[in-house]
């Protein structure tokens, strides 16, 4: 029993983390219709900027300043944001698919130069050895686990209640307008590109701070945490849950690891010995069509996005699902 | 240097076959194809099998062209790979694709592809094992076209230049002199109006799939004679192929060919520029840099 | 030779059915962690689930069958931890196999197994970042590898090339953490016995070609080329290297001791290529492993951490016959010194030596593994050290071309030092 507790507390953890990415990418996509092929570039940076920052003085590598945790997280969301900035100064003015290609090669790239750049961030080694917070207080065990959940929590509310504000003001308005009708937001005097600027590198900050929080709980990072399929992983969860609502972006997240997990768990548990060696490749069809089969039956996504009226009474006829145009 | 020139548009020449399949169906369906890719090496896998299957019945075909390593066993597998891999396309577009079509949006469409890839991906790894396979396990040794400065090229190589450069100018014909060009060019362009005048849509959605299946057949086939055949070179490959395809600009199949080129060109002097760990950023980097100066690519067009 | 240990072994599986069939109501999970969904790791977890079944055979151990939960780790980080937590909470396991990158076997280790007090032993994880976080106490001894360091791996491979009398020589490196650690350790060992690396070009991971990689490792003419990769895009890239000319004088790192990669490139190009691996000790029964592969499987354990990951499995699992029954993980680790023992009773890596082991515990002693890598033997960071081998293909899989003790190996990385 307690090992199902202590199972599901760490299980929790990752998914809230990763929750945490799916409500940035959610600010992005679903709110000002940016297509992030990069969302791993955000994430490695949080989390090699957190790690750097955080970490002891290692040989070898740059970094280990040893810093008071909470700046450290903030220099790894720092980081993250500065690389977003740079990212979309340069493409944000493509069209989406162009700018999908564009920005997953930015994250290919990051992985590159995570890998190959030995003096600076580890190489292929990554950066270990990282103290996680409170380490000395609470132990190593189920209690610190517990504690750090907690923690992840308390950030993943506020997240939370900051972009469901962020959605309702005037400025989450001005986003959905810039994403549905450019030219008319702009002939309205608003200016898209710098609104569509602040859009990409807040969501990018945020996941950047997933990224942080995903380096801290591992205390470790290397290049294989920044492989492409985290981005396939993130923008499933948001496309099951359903773009364009925070609560089905944290849906989809718990969703989706729980069914990437789940499925291996289960094959481990029931399929036959003989298929055991082969349960690897099974699990990847079987993910593959657990989101095909998503997309068939409920393409808005579990929780689609629900239009927000900013003045009751009017505009009652326009209830149509806004999330795909 | 220009070895890693003259090496580039050789392996530029498979990259266009690839990508030109895939132009023309982001450029008609209107949504990016992860698993394109893969079409590729279902296509490499058909032809595997019936090559084996044909040089066991008929040992006469085992026998090589000249100083390729093509048999006429494999030249037939070739052609039956190209017609089921066409025919598996429209299948999957007709079982998946299209119904995801009718109820979702294009990102839907992204998403459905790249779940089908890993779906096709792992499916092969399951059949044919996860080890890398061979058309044939000889070497075929480069020639030796000058001594300074050393070029070396392999036979093979040619011949799928030439191949590849020959099937893309049968195209060109196809879709500039040909009704059926027209018509293919009238649904991207407006498929609405295109109905009205009587292209039957269904029809050439399917002309598409079957022609992007059979390039890329071919371009698996090659690859997997001028490398090896491995049930992850999808994955391998449908970066560079969507390098390609973006630096041509969407829907320009000329833009595609040269796009193949360019990528191939930039990837194969990569590493003579930059320390070797790099290079699979480059073909980005190439991308980035064309979106910087043509934000449509080089020969795509602005659509709202 | 063979015979008398196929009669050994049947007659120890004969007894194993009449004996050990009492206490065999139970059993016992240990944890796998390993890519089955990657070319080279399906192998690796088939090995370790034979080591598994032997035990077995031989009664099993700490008087329970085995049964040995396996994951996939995908290569994913994230999905190699979570799977990790999956076994050690959810199946209640005390020892964990796995993983195979060290950049999955890490987080597990700093996450997992060490706040969870499990044994964890990899087969191929090879990256210096878990010495030094041994060294720094943060391991708790529950870390093992059976790898050896690849400190032994490139002095072997500069041996080969000064006995050769080649004068300079190209290196082709996979890019992850293995190989970049081989590339750096082997260019400063070349440079010592006085060799001219002429390039060191890495290659990476999925790369459609390379092409371009071989064309660089070319251009400075070289009169060797030392290859530190696996059978994949190492059968691509000598293919290539070949094809263009490239000399046939070639030293292998041991991750090419593959039948893969020696059908794909051809025996008849393998004349001149020289692997370097760890070796068994020479004594008689030090073949059992490769006998009863060959039995199984019907070729030579050839491939990448095969005989690694026969060698993790079998000690994780005569720990746990040693630390006795429902030991935890803490007992198990400390119990690893009890099995790989250089003063201890030598066992082989087979059902009888299982059987020899329980034996020998049960009366008090120690035992001395002579596994399929050698005569394992851990230092106090959980590294391994073994003797070495120079190696050539044959028809059938592999000859041994050249063996130097433990104690030549160490001479030789001295001399180098100097």
């Amino acid at each position: 029993m307690i090992g199902i507790i202590s199972y599901l507390v760490f299980f929790t953890t990752v998914a809230s983390i990763l929750g945490i990415a799916v409500l940035g990418l959610n600010l992005q996509w679903g709110n000002t219709g940016l297509f992030n092929g990069g969302v791993v570039a955000s994430f490695g940076a949080g989390a090699y900027g957190t790690l750097m920052l955080g970490g002891p003085a290692q040989d070898g590598h740059l970094g280990g300043f040893g810093l008071f945790y909470p700046l450290a997280l903030l220099g790894g969301m720092l980081a993250a944001g500065v690389l977003a900035w740079i990212v979309g100064k340069l493409t944000l003015r493509l069209r989406h698919d162009y700018l999908a290609i564009a920005t997953f090669g930015v994250a290919v790239a990051f992985e590159n130069v995570m890998r190959n750049a030995t003096s600076i961030t580890g190489g292929a080694q990554g950066i270990r050895g990282f103290e996680r917070p409170l380490r000395d207080v609470l132990g190593d065990g189920f209690t610190y686990n517990a504690v750090f959940l907690a923690g992840v929590l308390v950030v993943l509310l506020l997240v939370y209640v900051f972009l469901e504000r962020l959605t309702v003001s005037p400025f989450g308005r001005l986003l959905r307008a810039i994403r549905e009708d450019e030219t008319a937001a702009r002939s309205l005097g608003k200016s898209p590109d710098r609104i569509r600027l602040i859009s990409f590198v807040t969501g990018s900050v945020i996941i950047g701070l997933a990224g942080g929080l995903y380096g801290t709980f591992y205390a470790f990072v290397s290049p294989q945490d920044v492989l492409p399929i985290l981005t396939f992983q993130i923008w499933a969860m948001l496309i099951v849950g359903g773009a364009g609502n925070t609560r089905g972006a944290l849906a989809g997240a718990f969703l989706i690891w729980g069914a990437w997990t789940f499925s291996g768990w289960a094959l481990s548990r029931f399929a036959p010995v003989e298929a055991q060696l082969y349960t690897g490749s099974i699990q990847f069809v079987l993910i593959g069509m657990v989101i095909v089969g998503m997309l068939l039956w409920r393409p808005q996504g579990l929780f689609p996005e629900r239009l927000i009226v900013s003045q009751p009474g009017r505009n009652r006829e326009k209830t149509q699902v806004e999330g795909f145009t | 240097m220009i070895q890693h020139l003259v090496d580039g548009i050789l392996v530029g020449s498979f990259l266009s076959l690839g990508a030109i399949g895939l132009t023309m169906v982001m450029h008609i369906l209107r949504f990016a194809n992860f698993s394109h890719a893969e079409l590729l090496s279902i296509g490499a896998y058909c032809a595997l099998v019936f090559d084996k299957l044909f040089e066991s019945v008929l040992p006469v075909l085992s026998t090589k062209f000249g100083p390729l390593s093509i048999t006429g066993a494999l030249a037939v597998s070739i052609l039956i790979s190209m017609a089921v891999t066409g025919f598996t396309a429209v299948l999957i577009d007709r079982l998946i694709f299209r119904r995801v079509r009718q109820k979702g949006g294009e990102l839907s469409m992204v998403f459905a592809s790249f779940g089908m890839a890993l779906v096709i991906r792992n499916i092969i790894g399951l059949v044919f094992g996860l080890s890398s396979e061979l058309y044939s396990r000889d070497i075929a040794f480069a020639m030796v076209l000058s001594r300074d400065p050393l070029l070396l090229v392999k036979p093979d190589q040619v011949f799928v230049l030439f191949a590849a450069l020959i099937i893309m100018f049968g195209l060109y014909l196809v879709l500039s002199r040909t009704t059926f060009g027209f018509s293919l060019r009238a649904i991207a362009e407006n498929p609405s109006l295109a109905q009205v005048h009587g292209v039957n849509l269904r029809r050439m959605v399917a002309a598409v799939w079957i022609i992007g299946g059979a390039l890329g057949a071919i371009a698996g086939v090659f690859y997997g004679l001028s490398y090896q055949i491995t049930p992850v070179m999808g994955r391998d490959l449908v970066l560079p192929i969507f390098a390609a395809t973006i630096v041509g600009g969407i829907g320009s199949v000329y833009g595609a060919v040269l796009g193949g080129f360019i990528v191939g060109v930039a990837s194969n002097l990569a590493p003579v520029v930059l320390p070797s760990g790099y290079s699979p950023s480059v073909p980005f980097l190439m991308i980035l840099a064309v979106l910087l100066v043509r934000p449509n690519g080089l020969f795509g067009e602005a659509r709202a | 030779m063979k015979t008398l240990l196929t009669v050994a072994a049947f007659a120890a599986g004969v007894s194993a059915l009449s004996t050990g069939a009492q206490a065999q109501d139970c059993t016992t999970k240990i944890g796998a962690t390993l890519p089955t969904s990657v070319d080279w790791g399906r192998p690796i977890a088939e090995v370790a689930q034979f080591a598994v079944d032997q035990v077995n055979e031989a009664g099993g151990a700490a008087g329970c069958q085995i049964e040995m939960v396996l994951r996939d780790t995908q290569v994913d980080p994230k999905v190699g931890v979570d799977a990790a937590k999956a076994l050690v909470d959810l199946e209640g396991v005390n020892v964990l196999l796995g993983a195979v990158s060290s950049g999955v076997s890490m987080p597990i280790l700093s996450s997992v197994t060490v706040p969870g007090g499990v044994m964890q032993m990899s087969c191929c994880s090879s990256s210096t970042a878990f010495t030094k976080l041994s060294e720094e106490g943060k391991t708790d001894g529950l870390w093992f590898r059976t790898f050896a360091t690849t400190a032994v791996q490139s002095a072997m491979g500069a041996k080969v090339a000064a006995d050769k009398g080649y004068g300079s020589i190209a290196i082709l490196y996979k890019n992850d953490d293995w190989g970049q650690d081989m590339a750096r350790l082997i260019a400063a060992d070349f440079a010592a016995a006085g060799i001219k690396v002429t390039s060191s070009v890495a290659v990476n991971d999925g790369q459609p070609s390379y092409r371009a990689e071989v064309t660089k490792a070319l251009g400075g003419e070289p009169e060797a080329l030392y290859l530190a990769l696996y059978p994949n895009e190492g059968t691509s890239a000598v293919r290539e290297w070949l094809s263009l000319g490239g000399t046939q004088n070639m030293i292998l790192a041991n991750s090419l001791k593959s039948d893969e990669f020696r059908d794909n490139v051809g025996l008849q190009y393998l004349g001149n290529a020289l692997g370097t691996d760890t070796a068994s000790p020479r004594v008689a029964s030090a073949d059992a492993f490769k006998t009863t592969y060959v039995e199984k499987f019907g070729s030579e354990p050839n491939g990448p951490g095969l005989a690694n990951s026969f060698d993790a499995a079998m000690i994780a699992l005569l720990a746990m016959e040693a630390a006795g029954k429902d030991a935890s993980g803490k007992d198990i680790a400390a119990s690893v010194a009890k099995v790989t023992d250089p003063d201890g009773t030598p066992v082989t890596a087979d059902v009888a030596g299982f059987k020899k082991a329980s034996e020998t515990l049960a009366g008090g002693g120690t035992v001395k593994y002579q596994g399929a890598t050698g005569d394992v033997r851990f230092d106090a960071n959980g590294d391994v050290s073994a003797p070495a081998v120079v190696w050539k293909f044959t028809d059938s899989g592999v000859d041994e071309v050249e063996y130097l003790s433990l104690g030549e190996v160490d001479a030789f990385i001295a001399s180098l030092k100097k």
